[in-house]
């Protein structure tokens, strides 16, 4: 009862008026009160009220909610619809525990180096040619899983601990993150040229965890907090020569420098640790903004038409949006258009799109006809998630675009 | 709880995932934008006429009421479901069949949000004048349903002139066509406009043929800040005895600008007593002859009057006035919302109304209003969850009502009656009157089968 009471005002600040309906995707393609902020969070109220005892229903409409925080922004009483749902994660975890497949296979995987690791692998080696051989299972549960990009060996165990510059100007230390570390390993080397062309030392630290951010948002803050403690003392107490810890993942970004917060603030002691921290994090387009970069480096001769995709994290949660654009802007013969509903959830949603595939494939296609809409060639975005679920939509209904991080664009731009 | 065969045979005719049965389900369609809620046995979303014709019959075989349902934001109850019935919600019902700008006519589904016809006819150059502040989340069936305003309607009228025919399904499961494309209107009785804020208690509208207008060329907005909300109130009877029409006279007061400011941020003076959101329209070489003339009899009283400048500036100013019911919370959890009505020149009267309301019972109330029209929105503000508390403000809306009916008004400008006000209505109207008012529900639905006990009491 205690996680939903101590939300209870928040509840009770609902008075239905229904302006999230607008907000919400997974209403606007279900047309169903339980996928609605303004649904979920009486259902939410019901529970904490003891008028509704959770049961499968309840947990769908809870697990089904993108998080991407949209109705927050537009709810005219302030009401945080996905820190609601949140706490309603929290305490169906508390209550009923995490369901044993989202457990053992999503949660404890990610949140182990070695699981994930070893996953990674088993996928590369036998799932994917495995797969291959079916037919028509090029789509898993919506999930281009036949394209799924594999990195030929970790990230980090390609590169040094210390990669060093000339002259350097500002010291970095990396947070690679899960998705740039074994799949998009070309993305975590683009981060790395990006910085070192601008005068930066890039420390990578090798022993670095999951951020904690899936298992957090399931409810399972022990593990989350597990990993937080990892990542922090990693960076504090080894390598805390690092002017400001980076990542190229806006989720992670929002994570570390916003939720590490939240789950340490029942540890007084710990916490000044923690803000120190948080203090230093800066996502990729926000840090390169910040030090400047000297345009007369970049160099493009083809042109190219330019999208940008707004993940939820970053223009929400970090509420980054001016940064990227203007880095893409900056790379010579490419040329911007934006696209409708630039900053709307792309389906991905973390593992939404794998238990809840058929709004999430509804959210994706309309993501996918409006990349379509703007004709570009490129499509930019700020988080790994997003790319591989922009790119696998896009495959899906035969679109020719392709789907780059940022710092991939702006590293082609620069010579070798 | 409805039986396997019933469940089974709604399951067939709109598909098993349009049925809901379940407990949760249930849950999220027993409330609406008011404090009310029931628990339907069912909930069952066709995307069809012939489907709603199917519904119909099903529910008469088995002696089952039907409450009709758009967005749920309504503000009277009107949607709330009462014993023994199944609610048939209209939001899959989404499409636009048609929009004819020669003949200014679009053609859509009920479950159509207004919002989304906005865009599309925006892309033809073309809008549809009822504008509620829900619009964004508010369907055309639910607005014509409640006969909707909204702000431009000072001008442009409400849900109801913009009506030009519908199709309807009948409780005994006949499909009729009222009206149709054409602007004259049709021949025998104008069934369109008894149909349109009728609550859904006469017929579920399936189709509807919409009237729309080019937009203007120009408009610009304004706005007018006063000390206190009384010297607002004058400057609307001023203006409307000056023979000008603005598209829109909006007026929010204090409390409104500060809830709605913690939101948006649009820049409104927090230390106003009350602020008047005016727009004109029309054609560009019109425009400054408007502003100078409103200028001019505005800064009789206000204490500063000026025009916005950019686009971003009025777009801010609208999301504020239209976030004002939602905003609220951030001052009480709980709010009743009033529709009251009076004659344009009566109200100064009105808001002099509203503020003994409020010293007389020791409530917050909050005004915001559709000052143009005469339609008050006073927000009473309070905690559900003090019984003492809400007995006093139960009490202070029949003052409120009381009052409009006084100053020659009317209970309800645009929210409908529903539950809420249900228990007003025959303070308004005579015996004789409510007799008839039964009648003609009788004779479209004899077994009271439709949204039964919303209006009124057989």
């Amino acid at each position: 009862m205690g996680v939903l009471q101590d939300v209870y005002e928040m509840l009770n600040t609902c008075n239905k008026c229904g302006g999230c309906h607008t907000a919400c995707k997974t209403y606007k393609l279900t047309g169903a009160e339980t996928m609605v902020a303004r649904g979920r969070i009486q259902l939410i109220k019901a529970v904490a009220d003891g008028k509704l005892e959770p049961n499968q229903e309840y947990e769908d409409a809870i697990m089904s909610c993108l998080l991407c925080g949209e109705c927050a922004v537009t709810c005219p009483n302030g009401v945080h619809g996905n820190e609601l749902v949140m706490a309603a994660r929290r305490d169906l975890k508390l209550k009923k525990g995490i369901k044993p497949f989202v457990k053992s296979f999503a949660l404890n995987t990610l949140a182990s180096p070695k699981r994930l690791d070893m996953g990674f692998r088993l996928f590369k080696g036998m799932g994917k040619s495995f797969l291959n051989k079916i037919d028509g299972l090029d789509y898993f549960r919506g999930i281009d899983i036949r394209n799924f990009p594999t990195a030929k060996k970790p990230f980090l165990e390609q590169v040094p601990e210390k990669i060093t510059v000339q002259h350097p100007k500002h010291k970095v230390g990396f947070y690679v993150g899960c998705f740039l570390n074994h799949a998009l390993d070309q993305t975590a080397h683009s981060v790395v040229k990006v910085l070192t062309k601008n005068d930066c030392e890039v420390i990578i630290p090798k022993d670095q965890v999951c951020c904690g951010l899936p298992q957090y948002c399931y409810g399972d803050f022990e593990t989350a907090k597990k990993n937080a403690r990892k990542t922090i003392d990693t960076f504090l107490d080894k390598y805390s020569d690092a002017e400001v810890i980076l990542s190229a993942c806006g989720s992670c970004v929002a994570m570390l420098r916003h939720d590490y917060l939240k789950l340490f603030a029942d540890e007084p002691s710990y916490l000044e640790k923690v803000k120190l921290f948080c203090e230093k994090v800066v996502e990729f387009s926000e840090y390169m903004e910040k030090i400047g970069v000297d345009q007369t480096k970049l160099h493009n001769s083809t042109p190219l038409t330019v999208t940008y995709h707004d993940p939820c994290h970053m223009v929400r949660g970090l509420k980054v949006t001016k940064q990227p654009r203007q880095l893409l802007q900056m790379v010579p013969r490419i040329e911007y258009k934006e696209m409708f509903e630039a900053n709307r959830c792309c389906g991905a949603a973390g593992l939404i799109q794998a238990f809840y595939h058929e709004v999430s494939t509804d959210i994706t296609d309309q993501k996918t006809q409006n990349i379509k809409d703007t004709n570009a060639d490129l499509v930019a975005t700020s988080c790994p998630a997003c790319m591989l679920r922009l790119q696998g939509g896009i495959n899906k209904v035969g679109q020719k675009q392709k789907v780059m991080h940022v710092a991939d664009i702006m590293a082609n731009a620069y010579e070798d | 709880m409805l039986s396997q065969a019933v469940v089974k045979r709604l399951k067939e005719i709109v598909g098993e995932k349009n049925v809901v049965t379940d407990k949760v389900g249930l849950l999220t369609y027993g409330y609406d934008g008011t404090l009310l809620s029931g628990e339907a046995l069912g909930v069952v979303s066709p995307t069809t006429t012939e489907q709603v014709v199917e519904i119909v019959k099903l529910m008469n075989e088995h002696d089952i009421k039907l409450v009709p349902r758009g967005a749920g934001t309504n503000e009277s109850g009107g949607t709330i479901p009462s014993e023994k019935s199944v609610v048939i919600s209209f939001t899959k019902m989404t499409k636009i069949h048609e929009i004819d700008t020669e003949n200014f006519v679009a053609v859509v589904e009920p479950g159509v949000i207004n919002f989304d016809l906005q865009v599309e006819l925006a892309k033809k150059n073309f809008y549809f004048p009822p504008d509620p502040s829900s619009f964004k989340a508010s369907t055309i069936g639910g607005n014509l349903g409640e006969c909707s305003g909204g702000p431009k309607c000072f001008k442009y009228g409400v849900t109801r002139d913009y009506m030009l025919g519908l199709e309807v399904v009948l409780p005994n499961g006949k499909v009729i066509q009222t009206g149709g494309r054409n602007f004259q209107s049709e021949p025998g009785y104008d069934l369109t406009r008894i149909i349109v804020g009728s609550e859904g208690i006469l017929g579920l509208v399936t189709k509807v043929f919409v009237r729309i207008l080019p937009i203007p060329r120009a408009k610009k907005t304004m706005l007018a800040l006063y000390d206190k909300v009384e010297d607002a109130s004058q400057t609307v009877a001023d203006i409307v005895a000056a023979g000008i029409i603005p598209t829109t006279l909006e007026l929010m007061d204090n409390l409104l600008i500060n809830t709605t400011e913690d939101f948006t941020h649009a820049g409104l003076p927090r230390d106003a007593g009350a602020v008047l959101i005016i727009e004109v329209d029309g054609y560009q070489e019109d425009m400054d002859e408007q502003v100078k003339t409103i200028g001019e009899i505005a800064s009789k009283i206000a204490k500063e009057f000026k025009v916005a400048q950019s686009a971003a500036e009025v777009d801010q100013i609208w999301t504020s006035r239209r976030s004002a019911f939602g905003s609220v919370a951030r001052v009480r959890p709980s709010y009743g919302v009033n529709d009251i009505t009076v004659p344009r020149s009566n109200f100064p009267k009105a808001i002099g109304g509203v503020l003994k309301v409020a010293k007389d019972f020791g409530v917050t109330i909050g005004v915001v209003a559709h000052a143009g029209d005469g339609n008050l929105h006073p927000l009473i503000l309070f905690d559900q969850r003090n019984k003492e508390e809400t007995e006093t403000v139960h009490a202070a809306e029949q003052a409120l009502c009381m009052m409009a009916l006084d100053l020659d008004g009317t209970i309800s400008g645009e929210h409908g009656i529903g539950l809420v006000k249900k228990k007003y209505l025959d303070k308004e109207f005579t015996p004789a009157a409510m007799e008839a008012f039964r009648k003609i529900k009788r004779s479209f639905d004899p077994s009271n089968r439709f949204n039964p006990g919303k209006i009124i009491d057989l």
